[in-house]
């Protein structure tokens, strides 16, 4: 299935004069099939949150449990949707959505089918031929979550997916995603700093805040689904964003003042992941 | 013919519409070179300059007619095109494998560095003497100079290719359990090969470069040989005419390379 445990999970980086506690014993439960946002200021350690949960870092403490069996390495039952798309552009819109299911050793045949209907799904039918280059970014991330899903993870792990594009279509994506999500409910933990798109998707929201990096509230969300785009005119959906945001606030103009920032290491996005 | 279909009334053939247009920017490229045979043609036949030490156009196309018609041009452009590709085929296959190895073991980057630095910076040329006395004057020097002259381009752009393979494209890789060398061959091959073929571009201009001086500091055939024969006889006509037939091959190659290149690496081209 598709249930998460993270249980005290703390990442420690050593700097100059010490070390940098980028997460602190974080405990969270996700239930399979839930659709989580982790929202919080930059540098608040979420989207290490994700990196630790795919395996590509490794914590200082704690573990991570998918279905009760501790994660160890990478692996397409987790799949990552990027915030740079992280397309290779030498492939096809269809060869990258079959890039996991290589890696997972699908036959070619099956392969090919496989990714065609993932395709599809995410309404980039007609542009299987095309290369990344050609594509605008939203259609770029559409490729990108296909290949996601075309490894049917059990957990969706989407890292600030549509941070780089433009806001109007950012909503669309958002409510493209929800609508692929109600088909299938799998597992979704979204990393985003932006609330009201925590809000928009979620079942649940877990507000982190700065150094060290860590869980400080984790709210219900109980609008109804499906949702349209107006809903973020609804009262309720603005109680929620002003309860977010008077959560966020400390946070946000502590880490936006001169010495806070100059305190902070510039890679909230580890290095190690890159080798 | 697009040209004129293409410019709108008026504005003419400006510096702006060359830009745009390819066609045009052909036309008048052909335009030059035949302004300048026409001109060389005039001082060279009317012996406004010694036709001897500079021919003229008219006196080359003879020249080629009858160097070709005799065999001689044909024999020793099968033995120069011989040793080319004795030699650049092992530069391509070793430089590209030197340069992934140098690029991710630290360690040969470090021992090897030093040499390669050298040898790229040093004019390959000087070699020809050695590399004659311990191969001979045969064809076997001339492919060891096209060898030594072609694989340290090979080998520098590879390293850098993968050197400069993007992070997101090893990321993407290993969020999907790739092992490390399918990292290698599903991110940073692929990854590296537009530089890799910038790499072997420059080695073509190289190693004619080391075939030619290969060739006419000592040898018994080959478009090389045939140079030095024909400068000591002061024969500029025969001289022009392997010099052309020299370019040609170089242009010829680089541009079948860059054809190689948008087939195999679209994406190169609009990163």
């Amino acid at each position: 299935m598709g249930r998460l445990d993270l249980e005290h999970l703390s990442l420690a980086y050593a700097q100059r004069g010490g070390t940098f506690l980028a997460l602190s014993a974080v405990n969270l439960s996700i239930r399979d099939g839930e659709f989580v946002t982790i929202v919080g200021p930059s540098g608040c350690g979420k989207s290490t949150l994700l990196m630790l949960i795919a395996a590509l870092l490794q914590p200082t403490s704690g573990a991570v449990r998918l279905d009760g069996r501790v994660v160890t390495a990478p692996g397409p039952d987790r799949a990552l949707v990027f915030q740079d798309f992280a397309l290779l552009p030498w492939r096809t819109v269809l060869a990258n959505v079959e890039l996991g299911l290589e890696l997972k050793g699908v036959p070619a045949q099956k392969r090919s089918e496989i990714a065609r209907r993932h395709i599809a799904m995410v309404g980039l039918g007609a542009f299987e031929r095309s290369y990344p280059h050609q594509l605008s970014g939203g259609m770029r991330q559409r490729v990108g979550i296909a290949r996601a899903l075309a490894v049917e993870p059990q957990v969706l792990l989407m890292d600030e997916p549509f941070g780089a594009l433009d806001a109007q279509i950012r909503q669309v994506m958002g409510s493209e995603l929800l609508r692929i999500w109600e088909r299938g409910r799998k597992t979704i933990l979204f990393v985003t700093h932006d609330i009201d798109e925590s809000i928009y998707l979620a079942d649940r929201i877990i507000v982190m805040s700065a150094s060290p990096g860590r869980v400080i509230a984790d709210i219900a969300v109980t609008l109804q689904r499906p949702r349209p785009l107006e809903i973020r005119n609804d009262p309720a959906f603005t109680a929620y964003r002003q309860r977010i945001w008077d959560l966020l606030q400390q946070e946000v103009l502590a880490s936006n003042s001169w010495e806070q920032s100059a305190a902070e290491p510039a890679a909230a996005m580890p290095a190690g992941a890159a080798t | 013919m697009s040209v004129v279909a293409q410019t709108p009334i008026g504005t003419g053939l400006t510096w702006r519409s060359l830009a745009r247009h390819r066609s045009a920017r052909t036309i008048v490229g052909c335009a030059a070179v035949a302004l300048f045979l026409v001109a060389w043609q005039i001082v060279g036949a009317n012996e406004i300059i010694r036709s001897d030490l500079i021919s003229y156009p008219s006196e080359v196309a003879e020249t080629l007619i009858s160097m070709t018609a005799s065999g001689e041009l044909g024999g020793n452009l099968a033995v120069s095109l011989e040793e080319f590709v004795q030699g650049f085929v092992p530069a391509i296959g070793i430089g590209v494998a030197a340069g992934i190895a140098f690029a991710l073991s630290r360690r040969l980057h470090y021992l090897f560095e030093p040499l390669i630095v050298a040898l790229n910076t040093s004019p390959i040329i000087a070699f020809v003497p050695i590399v004659v006395v311990w191969f001979g004057v045969g064809t076997q020097s001339k492919a060891i100079m096209v060898f030594l002259a072609a694989v340290i381009p090979i080998v520098i752009n590879t390293m850098t290719g993968i050197t400069q393979v993007h992070e997101s494209w090893i990321r993407a890789c290993r969020a999907f359990g790739a092992s490390k060398f399918e990292v290698i061959v599903k991110a940073m091959l692929p990854g590296a090969l537009p530089s890799v073929m910038v790499g072997v571009r420059l080695a073509v201009g190289r190693a004619i470069v080391g075939l030619i001086a290969a060739e006419m500091y000592v040898s018994v055939h080959g478009i090389g040989r045939l140079i030095q024969v024909y400068s000591t006889s002061e024969r500029a006509a025969e001289i022009f005419v392997l010099v052309a037939v020299v370019a040609t091959f170089g242009f010829l190659l680089v541009t079948l390379l860059r054809r190689l290149e948008s087939l195999i690496a679209p994406w190169s081209l609009e990163r």
